[in-house]
């Protein structure tokens, strides 16, 4: 018995010790972009796996030229970053889950139509729509930061009414019918009662979509008017693009800027992301 | 049956009157984010179009002019073969990765962490990093990533490994836990070895897993775009049997590529586009059959 | 959490109806441009939406990226003098067709735009106003390098030209003892090259900077160098519009000026594909390499990477042909202006007159002679940059220009980035069966791709 533990540990161990060295594998692409974040633009193409040395060194000028570089600041594309995500998952998960909500309870065909057409939208790849998604959102205005949300909500909505869908047809209708007696409206009910416990569907939608929505490159890129509005996962391609003046020191800082929020949210908050995915995965 | 009417009387009539807040405003969402798009996508699919407004129908051209494009076919190709190499390598890599971090294994949270990360990271900045890393190495060796479809093509596959393993992995973890106690413990008693245990009980039992995996890495892999057109954007590009081919272009690019040769082609991209979906909607209907039929089995 | 989520509701609903709202009423445009510049005056901000719907607006839809801060800054000078709205917006390299098909699909399409060589007009000819014998037209000193459609319409305006040649360090020249006057055509050049090459070491510097394959530097190469076989062909040939198809009859002489470039150098062959223009740039500017390989518009730039005017030279590039003695810089253009045939008539005047203002105007013409370098007008000052002057002074000593005989190729990006596989692939491996794939690239790839855009 006690030799078998013994074994066990030692194979635990070397176990142990193979993911070590998996991790390092892992994060050493972001390894990489940091320390190229802080060598003069040169050095980079030349050696990009050296350390930083007394000649390639130059502290955080990369960071400060990235905060303006390609004449596009870099807060203004994190700004929209940030605002179309915040807003475009906070209008599916309310919408959708209130769409859901109705189709669950209301027996209409309007509502069979509704969530036939939403699992038909799960098997259409975005290059489908692509081209055309482009026109009308030019005709119908949406496509500032301020209003692309909509469009997100349009096309994210399948995947997340089915996913609250899948939760609500298991809750029992008793609590809601005791709160109608209660001279509770539609409004409230839900609000104070099935929110409630939609909270673990709500967390995973909310972060299967956040992670679509914060990296999307292609969608905001043809809706928005490109002229003006720059997401980051658009500016980091935009810098790459451009003829003549690539700076890849400067660049790798842009990339560091916009990856490390991300990392940190993750770092505090990976218990809900993984189950989040998780959840979500098994549903889906 | 009581019970439902009661429930049609309170909870449906009022609800039903409050449609427009309820429904409607996703409703209108979907039909601009999505019905329309769809319905006039299929339609300029037959058109000559620079912008809907002058579009011109030009019936099945569209088409046949798709299906006499060696890039495309070539895109095709590369495409399932990318799919049928990237499916096995993340799952099986996905599976072993999950399985050994749920055998007791010191800091198994924190090597989840790490392998989850590169999902939070987009896929242009993917590319992009990886391009500069695969270069850096071939460098060595006096040659470069778009120097050939073979690099170019593992490349990719190696991106979409480092990028999705760790989606899978959690996953499966999600599977392997759920197994319970009991019948490791029944198998153990009955004398079953570890491969024994491995492939006629753990295996069989998460297979909704399994299958859920798989149907994502397959879609994941028709609709990869970012990741490729930041990686090497399709190069290197050549000539072969008298037609332009990008040997690394997989299909979701080739569409985007073929909609900025110019406004003749806006009409072949959408052809394109339309092909594409069908194929995607086969596969993902044909996967739901499966799992129905094995769940019916079970 | 229960306010949270109303909270987040009342704000969704704000979004939404707001957007409903805009929709309904059909505004033009700016609801959002507004809301972004919420510090501008509220007022002010309207009341020049309003006057500029009057007096029609202006949308320059940019192709230079070097010019966009310059012309920022006229549009934002011309706009506080005459109230007219002007925006300027700069494509990103190498995504301006996209960009413009892209833009003129839109409702607020632009009213200025760039077309850069005959394939370009024909695609975009139907969406190009006449511009024969407009105010603007009328100010320009030479119609070399403007664009005419099938029926002798002036579609688009050259509005600047640009040279390029071999970049020459006259500096480090003389320091190698080797003086410009030796260098008349291909054998001098390559014979003060190999010399330079073979002195490196004892030197510190070698002949050419690094030939790079990047995305960045690239068209350097497969843009403005196979301008020499392609010129030579067509000048042979009398090609004056697009042909369907090219011989390649001057490709020798190409490769021997491409491997002049990988072979004189101190840049690893091999590796060509991820070397940046930066890398070949600074390789020159750092005193590193004698030649380089660019145009008139990286004047400014050597200036202030610290080069001196005086060690600074412009020399043709030769290859070996008959003749090539007498030839000049390489100049023309892919800079034309073109005014939207389809914009309102107000917003097409409002174009016309800000185009007009542009090339008459003393300052705004300094401007454009200071970031455009040669430009044709009448009221243009004479420019300071020293690789004009080089230019002038051989077509004042009669020589012959080279002209860019590269506005012919079809669907050019396309067609570059198979020269530039084959190029980068012989690069690394310099065999005979390696150049046959940049022959068939060339040629081959041309049929191609003009069966592509025009079938």
């Amino acid at each position: 018995m006690k030799k078998t533990a013994q074994q066990y540990s030692t194979g635990s161990k070397v176990l142990t010790w193979i993911f070590v060295c998996l991790s390092v594998v892992w994060v050493f692409p972001v390894v990489v972009v940091l320390i190229n974040s802080f060598k003069e633009n040169g050095f980079v193409n030349m050696e990009p796996f050296a350390l930083p040395s007394g000649e390639s060194f130059v502290g955080l000028d990369n960071y400060i030229k990235g905060l303006t570089f390609g004449n596009y600041p870099f807060f203004r594309a994190a700004f929209y970053s940030l605002f179309i995500t915040v807003t475009s998952v906070a209008l599916i998960l309310v919408f959708c889950s209130m769409s859901a909500w109705y189709i669950a309870r209301v027996n209409s065909l309007f509502s069979k139509i509704f969530y036939y057409l939403c699992l038909f939208s799960m098997i259409v790849p975005f290059q489908m729509v692509m081209f055309t998604l482009t026109f009308t959102a030019d005709q119908l205005n949406l496509s500032t930061p301020y209003t692309i949300p909509i469009v997100y909500l349009g096309f994210g909505a399948g995947l997340a009414i089915f996913m609250f869908l899948g939760f609500i047809k298991g809750l029992p209708t008793e609590i809601e019918e005791a709160a109608a007696i209660d001279g509770c409206g539609p409004l409230r009910a839900f609000f104070n009662v099935v929110v409630p416990m939609l909270k673990p569907t709500m967390i995973s939608v909310g972060i299967l979509e956040l992670m679509w929505v914060w990296n999307d490159y292609l969608l905001p890129y043809l809706v928005l008017d490109r002229t003006m509005y720059m997401t980051i996962p658009i500016l980091v391609q935009y810098l790459k693009g451009s003829y003549g003046t690539v700076d890849l020191g400067a660049t790798m800082a842009v990339i560091m800027m916009s990856i490390t929020p991300i990392i940190i949210v993750y770092i505090f908050c990976q218990k809900h992301i993984i189950k989040g995915v998780a959840a979500g995965a098994v549903k889906g | 049956m009581a019970k439902s009417k009661k429930s049609v009387n309170l909870v449906q009539a009022p609800l039903r009157r409050l449609a427009p807040i309820f429904i409607l405003p996703t409703f209108f969402a979907f039909v601009i984010g999505f019905v329309w798009p769809f319905i006039q996508g299929i339609y300029l699919s037959f058109c000559n179009f620079n912008t809907p407004k002058d579009a011109k129908w030009v019936g099945l051209s569209n088409y046949m002019k798709v299906f006499q494009d060696a890039g495309f076919l070539n895109a095709f190709k590369n495409t399932a073969a990318f799919a049928v190499v990237s499916i096995i390598l993340i799952n099986v890599l996905a599976f072993i990765i999950a399985y050994a971090l749920t055998q007791k294994i010191r800091g198994a949270n924190l090597f989840r962490t790490v392998f989850f990360m590169p999902n939070l990271i987009g896929g242009v900045v993917l590319g992009y990093i990886w391009s500069m890393i695969f270069d850096g190495i071939l460098k060595n060796y006096g040659t470069y990533l778009t120097a050939n479809g073979t690099y170019g093509f593992w490349g990719l596959v190696i991106l979409v490994a480092w990028q999705q393993i760790g989606y899978m992995m959690i996953i499966y973890i999600a599977g392997l836990q759920a197994l319970s106690e009991d019948m490791l413990e029944a198998a153990r008693i009955d004398g079953a070895n570890g491969r024994q245990t491995l492939f006629q009980v753990i295996i069989p039992n998460v297979m909704p897993s399994i299958t859920t995996c798989t149907f994502l890495t397959l879609t994941n892999s028709f609709k990869m775009f970012d990741q490729n057109m930041a990686l090497t954007n399709g190069l290197p590009s050549v000539i072969q049997d008298g037609a332009k081919i990008n040997v690394t272009e997989l299909l979701a690019l080739n569409i985007y590529s073929t909609y900025n040769i110019n406004k003749n082609y806006h009409g072949v991209a959408q052809a394109k586009a339309v092909i594409f979906f069908i194929l995607v909607a086969v596969m993902a209907i044909a996967q739901q059959a499966l799992t129905r039929r094995k769940e019916v089995e079970q | 959490m229960k306010k949270l989520i109303a909270m987040l509701l009342a704000l969704a609903m704000v979004f939404s109806f707001a957007a409903c709202g805009g929709t309904a009423a059909d505004e033009p445009e700016t609801t959002a441009a507004t809301e972004a510049d919420a510090t501008v005056g509220t007022t002010e901000a309207v009341a020049a939406t309003e006057e500029a719907a009057a007096a029609g607006r202006v949308y320059y839809l940019n192709f230079k990226p070097e010019f966009d801060e310059a012309l920022q800054g006229l549009a934002a000078t011309y706009q506080e003098q005459t109230g007219v709205e002007v925006k300027v917006v700069t494509a990103a390299s190498g995504t301006y067709s996209d960009t413009l098909t892209a833009e003129m699909a839109k409702s607020e399409a632009p009213t200025i735009f760039n077309i850069g060589n005959m394939s370009g007009l024909k695609d975009w000819d139907e969406y190009a106003l006449d511009l024969t014998g407009t105010d603007l037209a009328n100010e320009l000193t030479t119609d070399d390098f403007n664009l005419y459609n099938e029926n002798g319409e002036l579609k688009a305006l050259g509005y600047c030209f640009e040279s390029f040649g071999i970049i020459v360090n006259t500096a480090l020249l003389e320091q190698a003892g080797h003086t410009l006057d030796e260098i008349t055509n291909f054998e001098s050049l390559k014979a003060v090259a190999d010399d330079i090459h073979a002195r490196s070491a004892e030197l510190g510097f070698d002949a050419f900077s690094a030939a790079g394959l990047d995305a960045s530097s690239s068209w350097r190469f497969s843009g403005h160098l196979a301008n020499m076989p392609l010129f030579y062909e067509f000048r042979d040939d009398g090609v004056t519009e697009q042909p369907a198809t090219i011989t390649g009859a001057y490709l020798d002489n190409f490769r021997a000026i491409w491997d002049l470039y990988i072979t004189d150098t101190a840049a690893d062959a091999k590796t060509l594909s991820t070397s940046t223009a930066d890398e070949s740039k600074a390789q020159f500017t750092e005193g590193k390499a004698v030649f380089y390989q660019n145009g008139t518009w990286e004047y400014a730039g050597l200036l202030e990477a610290g080069m001196s005017a005086d060690d600074l030279a412009m020399i043709p590039i030769y290859c070996g042909v008959e003749g090539e003695e007498n030839a000049a810089l390489c100049s023309g253009t892919e800079n034309c202006w073109a005014v939207n045939a389809t914009a309102s008539e107000e917003d097409q005047k409002a174009s016309l007159d800000f185009l007009y203002w542009m090339v008459t105007d003393a300052e705004a013409s300094a401007v454009m002679v200071e970031q455009l370098g040669a430009v044709p007008f009448k009221a243009a000052p004479e420019s300071s940059n020293a690789f004009i002057v080089d230019g002038n002074e051989m077509l004042a000593d009669g020589k012959y220009t080279v002209s860019w005989a590269f506005n012919h190729t079809p669907n050019v990006d396309s067609w570059r980035a198979t020269v530039v596989t084959a190029l980068a692939a012989y690069s690394a491996d310099p065999t005979d069966a390696n150049w046959e794939q940049v022959v068939t690239a060339f040629v081959d790839g041309w049929a191609i791709e003009y069966n592509t855009v025009n079938g």
